[in-house]
């Protein structure tokens, strides 16, 4: 009676075994992949741009005066701080569309599993940081909207 | 008539492992258009509430938005409205993707398979033009920077 039922069973292995990539499928993938890539090296160009903006740029937002000085090297710093933090978090994210682009275009030349899984794993882990980031700026956003709130009806009180 | 069994046999298969990856992949991507969708109506909603207060705001910020607010309120409308839709349209094909490659997954269907992937060349494709796009301008404050 098992060996009847065997057959009817569904294993998880055969699942994907019907899904195929075909020729256009292929080259809608690998366009794709081409595509990320030219993202991720326009964000690197874009990032050094960016650095170098803040680091070279002149902002001197207030006439000079000691305290206007004190103020501008502070605005300064925090820019560069958080230009240096944006690039980083930024570089990191696009190295990771950078190594889906190079990996499933690899794997698709190649018509190898192994290269378009680690290509795909990368646009997964693409799609996740930026999925973790979207959580924490709306945390923040909530946190920010609750403070708003509770000052508001506190000062009405 | 053409026949394109043959070719799902002989051509690459999606396996266990890039299956796995791929229904991760889907969710997180539905998960991000989902939330783009809210944020850009939200966008629309308090552009349509207090769009010219906003602008007034941000020009003090962002001094070039001044510069734009003179061409005229239609020009800075239209722009807005363009913007949203170019990203509307990134989000919609996002959206697509997960649903489409789940479904193929799911369901083994591969002209759905077939159509995330397309939709993902789609939403890489304006996501790069968009990219480019921001370069260019990030060159233009550069070039700025060295004028100055």
């Amino acid at each position: 009676m098992e060996d009847q039922q065997t057959p009817l069973q569904v294993n998880d292995l055969d699942n994907f075994f019907n899904l195929a990539f075909d020729e256009s499928t292929r080259a809608n993938v690998r366009k794709a992949a081409l595509w990320a890539r030219i993202c991720a090296l326009c964000a690197f160009i874009g990032y050094g741009v960016v650095l170098i903006v803040a680091f070279f740029g002149r902002q001197g937002y207030l006439p000079d005066s000691e305290e206007g000085a004190r103020i501008n090297s502070m605005v300064r710093t925090t820019s560069v701080v958080t230009v240096l933090i944006t690039a980083a978090i930024g570089v990191f994210i696009n190295y990771v569309l950078y190594r889906f682009a190079t990996a499933t275009v690899r794997g698709m030349d190649a018509m190898d599993n192994i290269s378009t899984n680690e290509g795909f794993n990368q646009l997964r882990r693409y799609f996740r940081i930026y999925g973790i980031l979207l959580i924490i700026v709306l945390s923040f956003v909530v946190l920010g909207f609750l403070y708003a709130v509770i000052s508001g009806v506190g000062s009405g009180a | 008539m053409e026949n394109k069994q043959p070719d799902s046999f002989l051509g690459m298969q999606l396996d266990y492992d890039g299956g796995n990856i791929l229904r991760e992949t889907v969710r997180w991507s539905r998960f991000l258009s989902i939330v783009g969708f809210i944020a850009l109506a939200l966008f629309l909603l308090a552009f349509g509430l207090a769009g010219s207060t906003l602008l007034a705001t941000f020009s003090r910020v962002i001094p070039a938005i001044e510069g734009l607010a003179e061409l005229g309120t239609a020009l800075v409308v239209i722009g807005l409205l363009v913007i949203f839709a170019i990203f509307g349209f990134l989000v919609f094909m996002l959206y697509r993707f997960s649903v489409l490659t789940r479904q193929g997954i799911e369901h083994q269907d591969q002209v759905a398979f077939a159509k995330g992937m397309q939709c993902l060349h789609t939403y890489f494709v304006v996501a790069g033009i968009v990219a480019f796009l921001s370069l260019l301008s990030n060159l233009l404050s550069l070039t700025k920077l060295f004028n100055a």
